[in-house]
């Protein structure tokens, strides 16, 4: 045993005690940049999600710093990755808020990954601003939580009136085994049901399965109505409606936003055609939205998951308005009375504001039919918007 | 079976040549990665902030009471197993049904059966819970071993996953399972992330004790003379299968500690922390530190969880492929140790 070398090590710990007294009594000059923390899921399963939202939140902050910052300061964002899962998300909060001392964190974009550090935010009395999470639980995770994203709750809810509305009154559900499509999938049933309509037949799938057959074949005996497709993955959605048309079925099929996204729409080809999906969608009448759009295209040379990447965006410019208000970015009481009190109009929509649980209120939910593949075009993005879901 | 003189000296010779201690003076390399490690991880964990330093530390314990339960099975018996993930899951899910507040408004969207139970109520239930399962799993593993050990581990681990994620009245599937019960002696609730730390490097203590007291008793002498040549050590009059059921039960109640003990610190578990691929990493922390040493373990997750967090204070990679390229920068660092520490950091025993 080498004591000599213990006594290094205590020497070096000593060391770097000294040095972080030293450093940490600088003083914040009233002239430096605004730092917020972004949180996101940029690796792991929810990565195009996070990664979208990051760069749609880059491109907020260098437009708002090129237009003269917030009252002459810059606004500056710490990025971290939460990875999609509670153990991340923990380790990349603490990080932030201890490391980077910041006290307002936009994110995250994973139900898991933001359910995680809640607890800890609202223990901590840190603001958590997610434009993209949609577990319905969400709404219950404090004070200190908010988010511009429709849980899945007003989704399946809207889905479970867009169906009593064309007169289905059997459905068929399949759904995948992750919380967002789960989510959709319970509750489009129960307030389908709640409506009078009826559950014949419902089939769950893991992520990585490429065969519906079996299972489509089971829904389908079950003489429904239409079918409802929750999905979390393109690859999975555009599948089950190629293969659900392969067996005959020519019923009509209804879906959350996956299913009609591009790969989607690949895989589907002509089959997708007649798809209607219920989310939320960028209003093609939004000049703002189109515009967001257009500079992200410039910017990043490709769009894709349009609304969650208008939401990650709108979330900069409500939080830059935040603290505009407050002038202080440690000042997170302040900036949670401002964002109870703000109603904005941005690229999502306009008017919206949040309620007492941090919910957004004002967005609705599109429906949106899928065209026949000929009309499809990288603008239109293969669908066309039927209007807003029915209320009610 | 014949068995050459020579074959049983050596048998004799690799398996009671053998202390468990860490051997600073034997050695520069190993002197230099312990020196390396730890005088780094101080310095890290110190310059970065207490809090940061205290959340990593958790994670370090947590990992570490997994890597140095899960050598036992691999490193000192030499069965390669990539299905501890899954006793992990089971003491964090263990704890998260017994003591989740049953009125906690989230739970009854699908409603789940929780009892409310004190976190050192949970703890034991959990621990053995793991146990019964590693039971049942190990008779069956029994009849494996080497690559075949690997693939019905692997098994095990997709299909303890599975169930984490489909069993839904039990597990909420997806959803996760919110407000796990904390810690809390005689009513002083061990809620502060230090007291935790402490709690889990308390756990680490008792993990590291046990697990000495194994490897250096007989048993742990029959344990590493079943890796060198099984069917030599069967030869002398020893139930091998015994041992390794006993060994393997052993390590998954500890993983199973570490579950609950992780269950407790998230406050929310969800299947995604159970996947195959966290498996790996684990295996990955033990093959780095060295096979057959829980001194070595440690270091191992020490290490990788420092390496894993120091990666998020590279600075000069661009916010949009922080994540990426920090995941390809361990993954090169991984290589490289491997590439001229094949043994591990401390080890002396090669896969």
């Amino acid at each position: 045993m080498n004591i000599f070398s213990w006594q290094r090590i205590a020497a070096l710990g000593l060391l770097a005690v000294l040095v972080v007294a030293a450093v940490g009594c600088g003083e914040a000059a009233s002239d430096e940049p605004f730092r917020i923390g972004v949180m996101e899921s940029v690796t792991g399963p929810g990565e195009t999600y996070g990664t979208v939202a990051v760069q749609s939140k880059e491109m907020a902050v260098a437009e708002i710093n090129a237009a003269g910052g917030i009252n002459g300061r810059m606004l500056e964002l710490v990025v971290e990755d939460s990875k999609c899962n509670a153990q991340d998300a923990i380790t990349a909060y603490t990080k932030l808020t201890d490391v980077d001392g910041v006290k307002i964190i936009l994110g995250t974009s994973c139900s898991g990954a933001m359910l995680g550090a809640a607890p800890l935010a609202e223990r901590d009395g840190v603001i958590m601003f997610s434009g993209l999470a949609t577990n319905p639980d969400i709404a219950e995770a404090g004070d200190y939580i908010f988010r511009t994203s429709l849980s899945d709750a007003t989704v399946g809810v809207d889905t479970g009136n867009v169906l009593w509305a064309d007169g289905i009154r059997r459905l068929a559900t399949i759904s995948e085994s992750t919380d967002y499509a789960e989510g959709v999938r319970r509750t489009t049933a129960e307030h389908f049901q709640s409506l009078g309509g009826e559950i014949v037949a419902e089939e769950r799938y893991a992520s990585d399965t490429t065969d519906f057959r079996t299972q489509l074949e089971k829904l389908l005996g079950a003489n429904p109505d239409a079918l409802h497709i929750a999905a979390q993955s393109e690859f999975t959605g555009g599948t089950i409606i190629k293969q659900v048309r392969e067996l005959g079925y020519d019923g009509p099929i209804y879906a959350d936003v996956v299913p009609i996204g591009t790969t989607a729409l690949e895989i589907a080809g002509d089959a997708a055609t007649g798809v209607k999906a219920i989310t939320p969608d960028l209003d093609p009448a939004n000049a703002k939205a189109q515009e967001v759009l257009a500079n992200f295209k410039d910017r990043y040379d490709y769009v894709t998951l349009p609304w969650f990447l208008g939401s990650a965006y709108d979330n900069v410019y409500i939080a830059a308005e935040c603290l505009k208000k407050t002038g202080d970015d440690q000042d997170a009481d302040g900036f949670r009375d401002c964002m109870y009190e703000i109603t904005w109009s941005g690229t999502i929509g306009d008017d919206y504001s949040f309620d007492e649980k941090g919910e957004v209120v004002g967005l609705s939910n599109a429906v949106l039919e899928v065209l026949p593949t000929a009309e499809r075009t990288e603008e239109n993005g293969g669908y066309k918007v039927l209007g807003p879901a029915p209320s009610g | 079976m014949a068995l050459s003189s020579h074959a049983i000296s050596n048998l004799v010779r690799r398996t009671r040549d053998f202390t468990e201690r860490p051997r600073f003076a034997k050695g520069n390399v190993e002197l230099w990665a312990n020196l390396l490690i730890i005088s780094w991880a101080a310095a890290f964990m110190l310059w970065q902030g207490v809090g940061f330093a205290i959340t990593v530390s958790t994670v370090f314990a947590i990992w570490a009471i997994l890597a140095v339960s899960l050598n036992l099975v691999v490193g000192y018996t030499g069965l390669l197993s990539v299905g501890h993930i899954g006793f992990f899951g089971i003491g964090a899910y263990a704890m998260a049904i017994l003591s989740s507040d049953a009125s906690y408004e989230q739970l009854r969207t699908e409603a789940i059966p929780t009892f409310g139970w004190p976190f050192f109520a949970a703890l034991p239930i959990s621990v053995v819970l793991a146990g019964l399962v590693a039971v049942v799993v190990g008779v069956a593993f029994n009849r494996f071993r080497d690559d075949i050990y690997v693939l019905v581990s692997f098994g095990f681990a997709v299909i303890a996953f599975n169930l984490f994620l489909n069993w839904r009245p039990l597990t909420r599937g997806a959803f996760g399972i919110h407000e796990i019960a904390r810690p809390e002696i005689g009513g002083w609730t061990l809620s502060g992330p230090f007291e935790f730390l402490v709690l889990a490097l308390v756990f680490l203590g008792i993990v590291v004790l046990i697990s000495w007291f194994i490897v250096t008793s007989s048993f742990g002498r029959v344990l590493r003379a079943i890796r060198e040549d099984e069917q030599a050590i069967e030869v002398f009059g020893y139930q091998t299968a015994h041992y390794k059921l006993a060994i393997w039960v052993i390590s998954a109640m500890m993983a199973g500690l570490a579950g609950a003990l992780f269950g407790s610190w998230t406050s929310f578990i969800d299947p995604n922390s159970f996947v195959l691929l966290e498996s790996i990493l684990l295996v990955s922390i033990v093959i780095l530190g060295g096979l057959a040493t829980i001194w070595g373990s440690i270091l191992g997750a020490m290490a990788f969880v420092m390496l894993e967090e120091g990666m998020r204070f590279l600075p000069f990679l661009p916010p949009e492929f922080i994540g990426q390229a920090r995941q390809v920068v361990l993954g090169i660092l991984l290589v490289l140790l491997m590439l001229f520490r094949p043994q591990g950091l401390v080890g002396r025993f090669r896969l």
